[in-house]
């Protein structure tokens, strides 16, 4: 009786490695666990015919293999299982070099990134970031920068007017220097971004709009060492840490003592270049400690306030920034060049 | 100005070679625009073989000497040299000059089979003149072997440095930045004449405000004749061209000291009697360039008792100019009024090299230099003789300034100390004089005459700094106290703008805002009432970027808070974009004018973005792009009344625009669609959902740039408050077939136009949220039928008014038109959504908001349901 159990158990098991999908394990299970005819069922069905002393080995033998059984049944149906899943998902198979869904991609301009880079920086060192307007009037344009009428110095920046002597595209944005001092009280940190007019031949290199970002410092500390160190700080954020700034004296008549401010030229680092006329140094703007007279004229005593004033080209550093040649690019918005950005 | 070395050295004897010295120049505030060589390998030669070229009818074979024993070859074609003439020879690599500027480099070459070892040249090659007629023959006596070559140092000089007009007033910055002696030209007046200026001449000044001086002397026995060839060369090199030793003469000392002077031929001068007055009104003089010019009384002149003679300090008048035949020299050297000379300059649109000057302020103590050297210089070049005395009309001389002065103001603007020996050294190098108080930190400094710039301490703080190097002004950062924060910023705002419109797929462009009338008017499809574009949609009423409201007051600056009263736009099936407005014809459209434009493409400001975002697709698509989605953030300038006397600035409005053009993106996913009208409107219900604008309406409207049955105008509230009233804020709508057309589109295009500040104005500075519903929500679809022109935005209102606050949402998933639907109507469906806050609604309270919408739709609009 155990032999013929141990040959049952024997086929049973070389059966189920047999079977190769969910049927033929449902047959295998009718065969030999089935409720009715099953083989293994029957032989416990017997065991009342079985003598007496031999009836409690054979049982616990059966019900052995039938446990024994019903977990390899188990084994077999989930490996069984995971198999026909994976071929399910093998069917399922994409190609995944094909392109995506095409998701319209829009972006900023490369002028409103280089506002929004340089005024963050402004930002960091608590610049408020302020606008004014580009109708300006002769007042807050020239004559309340130190610039009267029949300067000279009104020749450094050609004016498109409005009415003439009165109303004008402004030449820069230094007005809001006026306008912003007028409207608070020291401290004052603000940085005005905005278009700026000058009636000029433009070429490669010169736009009669362009991008100007006026900065203004006043409290009752503040040097032009600390001019320095804030355009140092913006020379490192915006084009490399290795930057340097350089001071050299110029002449604007709202500040005293002048300077035009230089880069390291981030062609060559300095080294020269063609870019900058082999000096190793690109112009970025101009700035200075604010005039006295500019801070009489807004009723601030320039005993007891000081602080500075600078004014950087946009587009001069954009297009350092993206290795661009040629100013118009920005203002012609052609999509070949903008969907760069 | 340009600065010719070996001219500036003979001032200043500084070892540094030209482009040290140009470094140093430059890091002392002067400006170096360029450097440049003339005249490289250009050497005086005199000829000492001619023959004429066997086969040539024009070509002689010379050989020229430059007198240190060599003899070289050179094949010539002009017609004017002979044997023993000292001419200049260009060696091979000389640079010279062609027709039209043009440069060409000479080499060794072979002609007619003779070699030629170089080039004689004429005097245009040369850059001297245009003539060309031969070679430049010079005088017998010039110097043989003689180099040429000049490097010219062009300079930017600052408006605010007059005194450096001259090469002298160079030679003493140099002198005090490499620290050298400075040697002053001679002024020492040989006055041999045998009778004193007093007899000879007079000067009266009328005007002496305008006229602080005025100098003059009187030389006579002059030979007029060619100025000798260093002259020429340095008058060359500076820019400026010889014409005869008097008038190079006095170029020269312009040049050199940066004082004009002015010439006349004594014996032409009526009376010997130069008067200086203003001119009468209408008063005419043909200036010595050949120009009628008419006079107003605000200008100077020189004159003698028949006319004027000369234009003050601008230009001289023909009649009295010195001739060939002149003898006796009336020299002038005067300083006049710089804001005059500039109004005169810039009303007869005529700058010279003596305008430029004067305009910029000179020293009156420059006047009796200048004449006492060009005085020098005719004796010495042209065998004047000078009578004894000068005539000096000079009422109130000029005397220096002192100012106060420590070295705390130093530290005060630099930051960095200085001790007062540092300070005052710095000031002496500069000719600055300094007394220095017995001990502490202060000194009185006396300015120089010709240092006008100089008014305060700020000034000399940046003459110590020059002196001592900006490279000492060494990095910190400010520790001063921070202003207040910044409350709400246009910046930010325009900024979240920027970057919403990016995230909807939109490519940002920046343009232009200076555009034409024309170009105005071209978006029009129909001209006849120009009125739409004035105001675009918006019935603009208050600036926000005004002069008086900018800066940091922009804090507040919203329409809203400027309390401006907006009707309730009236319910009506199409509201007008400029109500109140009457119609413009083209001719009146009031616009922001240039009065001197660069062109006639740019004479104006723009008063819609739709110009520009059009003509910026227009470009595009005319370079092939075969769709676009783009949007700017920029301003409109719309005129204001005052605008005209000045009174008032033009209103300058934020705005949005936005223009759709072509399809979506063809891929192999899916067919590619046409962009349409929804697609815009996707993107405006975006911007306003991501800024909490609530209530925005969108009416049907008519504008002369939209289809005129896909165009919406935009209200929003005028505040963020609950139940506010709208108004105008912008438009939507695709782009009429015509105007199209004009920007060369092939496909539909759609824009949108809206106001920034009454964006804002209806956007909450901050909001409330809500917590998430406790109670499951009940959904129910409702599909109604209505006649066509019942506006969806209609029914849905109404639905959401049935149910009161238990409506969450009110969507429409579906609209139809067709069998079994009459043909005058169409069927909306919605989904609903229900929310109590305080119990879970069943389905019987979903039939009664249900049976409620009906009922209301059904009174509202007949509408009928779709079961
Ligand atoms: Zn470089």
């Amino acid at each position: 009786m155990l032999d013929q159990l141990e040959a049952l158990r024997q086929k049973a098991v070389a059966d189920l490695e047999a079977s190769g999908d969910t049927a033929a394990l449902n047959a295998w299970n009718a065969t030999y666990l089935g409720r009715q005819d099953g083989a293994l069922t029957a032989i416990l069905r017997g065991l009342k015919d079985v003598p007496g002393d031999q009836r409690k080995i054979v049982g616990q033998r059966a019900n052995a293999i039938k446990v024994e059984l019903e977990e390899l049944l188990a084994a077999r149906r989930s490996a069984l299982a995971a198999g026909e899943l994976a071929r399910a998902l093998q069917a399922e198979r994409i190609d995944v070099t094909l392109p995506g869904r095409a998701e319209p991609r829009g972006g900023l301009h490369p002028i409103t990134q280089t506002i929004r880079d340089i005024c963050a920086v402004f930002a960091e060192m608590g610049f408020h970031t302020v606008e004014g307007p580009e109708v300006e009037t002769d007042y807050y344009n020239f004559q309340a920068l130190n610039i009267p009428a029949d300067h000279p110095a009104r020749d450094m920046q050609d004016t498109f007017w409005i009415v003439p002597g009165q109303l004008l595209l402004r030449t820069q944005t230094s007005p809001n220097q006026i306008r912003i001092m007028e409207q608070t009280r020291p401290p004052v940190r603000a940085v005005v971004p905005g278009k700026v007019y000058r009636n000029e031949a433009t070429d490669a290199t010169h736009e009669a709009m362009f991008h100007q970002i006026e900065g203004l410092l006043i409290d009752k500390t503040t040097t032009m060492r600390d001019l320095r160190g804030c355009l140092e700080r913006f020379a490192h954020a915006i084009f490399d840490p290795a930057s340097k700034v350089r001071f050299r004296p110029s002449y604007f008549p709202f500040t005293e003592p002048s300077a035009e401010v230089d880069v390291t030229c981030i062609v060559c680092r300095g080294a020269g270049c063609r870019v900058c006329k082999y000096s190793g140094w690109v112009e970025i703007g101009g700035s200075g400690m604010v005039h006295p007279q500019v801070l009489r004229n807004v009723n601030y005593d320039p005993a007891v306030y000081r602080g500075f004033a600078f004014g950087i080209g946009v587009e001069r550093i954009a297009m350092m920034r993206y290795g661009i040649n040629e100013i118009r690019l920005f203002s012609q918005n052609d999509l070949r060049f903008l969907s760069q950005f | 100005m340009k600065v010719p070395y070996h001219w500036l050295k003979e001032y200043v004897a500084t070892d540094l070679e030209p482009q040290a010295l140009a470094n140093k120049l430059t890091m002392a505030g002067l400006e170096v625009d360029h450097v440049a060589t003339r005249w490289p390998k250009i050497v005086t030669a005199q000829i000492v073989y001619l023959e004429p070229v066997k086969g040539s009818n024009h070509l002689n074979a010379t050989r020229v000497t430059t007198g240190q024993g060599d003899e070289r070859s050179v094949v010539c074609g002009a017609p004017n040299i002979k044997l023993g003439d000292v001419v200049p020879l260009a060696l091979p690599g000389a640079v010279v000059q062609a027709e039209g500027g043009e440069t060409f480099t000479i080499g060794v070459a072979k002609k007619m089979g003779i070699r030629s070892e170089g080039m004689l040249c004429s005097p245009r090659e040369l850059g001297l003149s245009s003539d060309h007629q031969g070679i430049y023959i010079l005088p017998t006596d010039t110097p043989l072997n003689m180099p040429w070559e000049e490097v010219v140092i062009e300079l930017d000089i600052k408006a605010h440095r007059g005194d450096l007009f001259g090469i002298y007033s160079i030679a003493r910055e140099v002198a005090a930045f490499a620290n050298v002696p400075l040697q002053a030209p001679p002024l020492a007046v040989p006055e041999l004449g045998p009778t004193p200026v007093a007899e000879l001449a007079r000067v009266t000044v009328a005007d002496a405000a305008l006229c602080p001086r005025f100098t003059a002397r009187v030389i006579q026995d002059v030979q007029i004749g060619p100025s000798p060839l260093w002259l020429v060369l340095r008058l060359a090199a500076a820019g400026v061209r010889a014409i005869n030793n008097v008038v190079d003469i006095t170029n020269y000392v312009m040049l050199e000291l940066g004082q004009p002077l002015h010439a006349f031929d004594y014996d032409r001068v009526a009376d010997h009697h130069l008067i200086v007055r203003r001119a009468k009104p209408g008063e005419q003089l043909t200036t010595l360039d050949g120009q009628p010019r008419t006079l107003d009384p605000d200008m100077m002149l020189v004159c003698d008792a028949s006319g004027p003679l000369s234009i003050a300090g601008v230009m001289g008048g023909a009649t009295s100019e010195v001739a060939d035949t002149t003898t006796n020299i009336l020299l002038e050297a005067a300083t006049w009024h710089p804001a005059n000379i500039r109004r005169t300059s810039g009303k007869l649109g005529l700058r010279s090299e003596a305008s430029s000057r004067f305009e910029k302020g000179l020293d009156p103590n420059l006047a009796q230099q200048g004449v006492d050297r060009a005085a020098r210089l005719l004796v010495e070049l042209a065998g004047g003789t000078v009578a004894p005395g000068i005539i000096d009309v000079y009422p109130q001389p000029v005397q220096p300034r002192t100012l106060r002065f420590t070295t705390h103001d130093v530290e005060w603007l630099l930051g960095y100390a200085v001790t007062p020996s540092e300070a005052a050294h710095a000031l002496t190098a500069l000719e600055f004089g300094v007394v220095l108080d017995g001990e502490g930190e202060g000194m009185t400094v006396t300015v120089p005459t010709w240092r006008g710039d100089v008014q305060e301490g700020a000034d000399l703080v940046e003459e110590v700094a020059r002196v001592l190097g900006y490279d000492r002004i060494t990095g910190t950062l400010p520790s001063g106290p921070l202003p207040e924060p910044q409350l709400a910023s246009w910046f930010a705002r325009q900024e979240r703008v920027r970057d919403i419109m990016a995230g909807a797929g939109l490519r940002e462009i920046v343009t232009y805002p200076l555009t034409s009338r024309a170009a105005l008017l071209n978006i029009l499809h129909d001209q006849s009432n120009v009125a739409p574009l004035l105001l675009g949609a918006v019935d603009l009423s208050a600036p926000a970027v005004d002069g008086n409201g900018a800066g940091l007051a922009e804090q507040t600056a919203s329409d809203g808070a400027k309390g401006k009263k907006a009707k309730k736009a009236p319910a009506v099936a199409t509201a007008a974009a400029t109500p109140n407005l009457p119609a413009l014809a083209p001719d009146q459209l009031p616009v922001v004018v240039l009065t001197n434009p660069l062109s006639s493409k740019h004479e104006t400001l723009r008063l819609t973005l739709l110009v520009s975002l059009l003509e910026t697709l227009g470009e595009n698509a005319r370079q092939g792009a075969p769709s676009a989605r783009l949007f700017e953030v920029g301003r409109r300038y719309v005129p204001t009344p005052g605008m005209a006397t000045g009174a008032e600035l033009p209103h300058e409005r934020r705005s949005l625009g936005v223009i759709l053009y072509g399809r979506t993106g063809d891929e192999w996913l899916e067919t590619a669609r046409d962009l349409d009208f929804f697609d815009l409107k996707g993107i405006a219900e975006k911007l306003l959902r991501t800024l909490h604008v609530a209530g925005a309406r969108y009416t049907p409207t008519h504008h002369p740039t939209f289809h005129p049955g896909r165009c919406a105008l935009i209200e929003l509230p005028v505040s963020a408050e609950p139940d506010a009233p709208t108004r105008p804020a912008g438009i939507l709508g695709e782009i009429h077939p015509a105007v199209a057309a004009r920007f060369d589109l092939t496909r539909r295009a759609y824009a949108l136009e809206l106001d920034l500040e009454r964006l804002f104005a209806a956007a909450p500075e901050h909001y409330h949220v809500q917590p998430n519903a406790r109670y499951p929500a009940l959904t129910r679809d409702l599909a109604v039928v209505v006649r066509r022109d019942v506006p969806a935005s209609d029914v849905a209102a109404a639905i959401r008014a049935a149910g009161g606050a238990l409506v969450q949402s009110v969507t429409l998933f579906d609209l139809y038109e067709g069998q079994p639907i009459p043909p005058d109507q169409r069927s909306l469906a919605f989904t609903i959504v229900y929310q109590a806050a305080d119990r879970t609604l069943s389905d019987a309270d979903g039939d009664a908001e249900r049976a409620k919408v009906v009922a209301l739709l059904r009174e509202r609009f007949g509408a009928t349901i779709r079961e």
